[in-house]
């Protein structure tokens, strides 16, 4: 079974490790909302926060087609990262796939997609990693 | 909110830098050594009469590597504070330098800083970090990803994001301590490597080598050393923050523009000025998109506008508003524990008027703006 990149940003929904969900963490008290693990909330400081699950779909805030690669990067190059604006708020960094790069456009539509990643050479590292592709 | 008192006046009474560059024959230690050497012989101190130091630094060199440093210059059992705040840990060392001085707990300061970048992409998450399958781990990949925002919102053409470096190497030229000192023209900057679109490789500071250091002495205190008080700059405001939310979705993260606002606000009112008294600015301008971003939240323009005023020349020696003087960070080079020190040097030394070909005449007022990852903010506002 595949594990999740980072099991407080991406919660798998099956054990096939191609479904899954946004996790993020909502401050009842003032309404904001961040990606991924908080115990206070980053606006108010409040301790009271609940979890919640991402919406899927979220539009193209920005995007670069990153030619030089961080050390360590385990994909193709080059690879394009998007920041998706998510409806509750969060912008969430992940590699966009399936996309020509002349098709790609600030405020597009992009959904959610989950694809298996391992460290070139690395035993057991495979992950299921969030990325977007076009809605 | 933070509440400040700040007490006692404070003045930089001396500059020093070791040349940006790279250096393979020489250890961080000699980098920060000559910096602080050549800053005690301009202030007219001698190491014996500092009672603190800060050292700003990010990378590891063993441990307590400020004191083993100093250690070289002799063994006087002062306190040695090892400082570490990203890009902006030599201006956060000489944040500290003014803040304990200002408070009355010393008469002078030493800040110094230095680094060995080395080559390639700069990451900020430790190596077995989720980040490194997600492929967000990238400085310049963040500056893109600005920049594509930024060109969409303000039309800003790619030409003058590219002067921006043009600019900067046409500073550099006339500076023996930067690391790039070649010009180019806008369509050079263009037609360079792609890092990440529309990111070119001209539009990125290179990863350097470099030291800087800074003294610092109360201003009541200057006859008591013998300090020469013609050649001294007054620190009118040093403001270093972290993170400020401010509902802006990413716009709270790394690299934001309005990470600096809160800032610059307050060292405009620890300073009792506006961005309108502001002759010369050094800001962090790690790529081209950078400096319009921290020009406009410095509010040297209005938002959406700083690339009008680099297109007209207003930003560049000779303009109404000249940034990165020196060169910047584009030129320069980026050792991140030197810049913010580097950008004060630079500001001290257009403030006295010894900035010979890249001198700004009449310059009177200077703000330092340094930016660091993990969310680090400094804004320093240095007067004559």
């Amino acid at each position: 079974m595949v594990v999740s990149v980072d099991e407080k940003c991406l919660r798998l929904t099956d054990e096939s490790g191609e479904r899954g969900v946004l996790l993020g963490m909502r401050c009842p008290n003032c309404g904001v909302c961040v990606f991924g693990p908080a115990t206070f909330c980053q606006s108010c400081t409040s301790a009271d926060l609940e979890e919640v699950e991402l919406s899927t779909e979220g539009t193209l805030y920005s995007f670069t087609i990153v030619r030089v690669p961080p050390s360590g990067w385990p994909g193709p190059v080059p690879y394009v990262l998007g920041e998706a604006e998510l409806p509750e708020g969060p912008h969430v960094l992940a590699e966009v796939i399936d996309c020509a790069h002349d098709d790609l456009r600030v405020g597009m539509a992009v959904t959610l997609a989950i694809q298996t990643v391992a460290m070139d050479g690395v035993a057991g590292s495979e992950r299921a990693v969030y990325k977007w592709r076009p809605a | 909110m933070t509440q400040f008192r700040p007490g006692r006046e404070v003045m930089v009474v001396g500059v020093g830098l070791h040349a940006f560059g790279r250096f393979p024959e020489q250890g961080l230690s000699d980098l920060a050594r000559d910096a602080v050497v050549d800053a005690l012989r301009d202030s007219g101190v001698p190491w014996s009469a500092i009672p603190v130091a800060y050292f700003g630094h990010v990378y590891y060199h063993g441990m307590s590597i400020g004191e083993t440093t100093l250690a070289q210059l002799g063994l006087t059992g002062v306190p040695i504070i090892n400082v570490e705040n990203a890009c902006s840990s030599g201006s956060t060392a000489f944040w500290q330098a003014y803040w304990g001085i200002t408070s009355g707990v010393f008469d002078m300061a030493l800040a110094f800083g230095a680094e060995k970048v080395p080559s390639g992409p700069v990451t900020v998450t430790a190596e077995n970090s989720p980040a490194r399958y997600i492929g967000g781990d990238h400085m310049m990949a963040g500056y893109a990803l600005r920049m594509k925002r930024y060109m969409e919102e303000t039309g800003a053409p790619a030409s003058a994001l590219a002067q921006v470096s043009v600019k900067a190497r046409q500073a550099a030229s006339m500076n023996p301590y930067a690391h790039r000192k070649e010009t180019y023209s806008v369509e050079d900057v263009l037609n360079s490597r792609l890092i990440a679109d529309p990111l070119t490789l001209y539009q990125c500071c290179p990863t350097s080598e470099g030291g800087a250091a800074a003294v610092l002495c109360a201003a009541d205190a200057l006859d008591t050393y013998g300090l020469d008080r013609s050649r001294a700059i007054r620190v009118a405001a040093a403001a270093l923050t972290s993170g400020n939310y401010n509902g802006r979705g990413s716009d709270h993260s790394a690299f934001s523009p309005y990470r600096t606002e809160p800032a610059a606000l307050q060292a405009y009112e620890m300073a009792g000025i506006g961005p309108e008294d502001v002759d010369i600015a050094q800001v962090h301008d790690a790529a081209t998109i950078g400096e319009l971003q921290q020009i406009e939240a410095l509010h040297l323009t209005p938002f959406g506008e700083a690339w009008r005023a680099t297109e007209e020349g207003r930003t560049a020696l000779g303009g109404d508003i000249p940034v990165n003087t020196d060169g910047g960070l584009l030129a320069m080079g980026h050792p991140f524990g030197a810049s913010g020190i580097r950008m004060v040097h630079e500001t001290v030394t257009q403030l006295r008027g010894e900035a010979g070909p890249r001198q700004v005449e009449n310059a009177r007022v200077g703000v330092a703006q340094c930016s660091g990852a993990g969310d680090v903010t400094t804004v320093h506002i240095l007067t004559r």
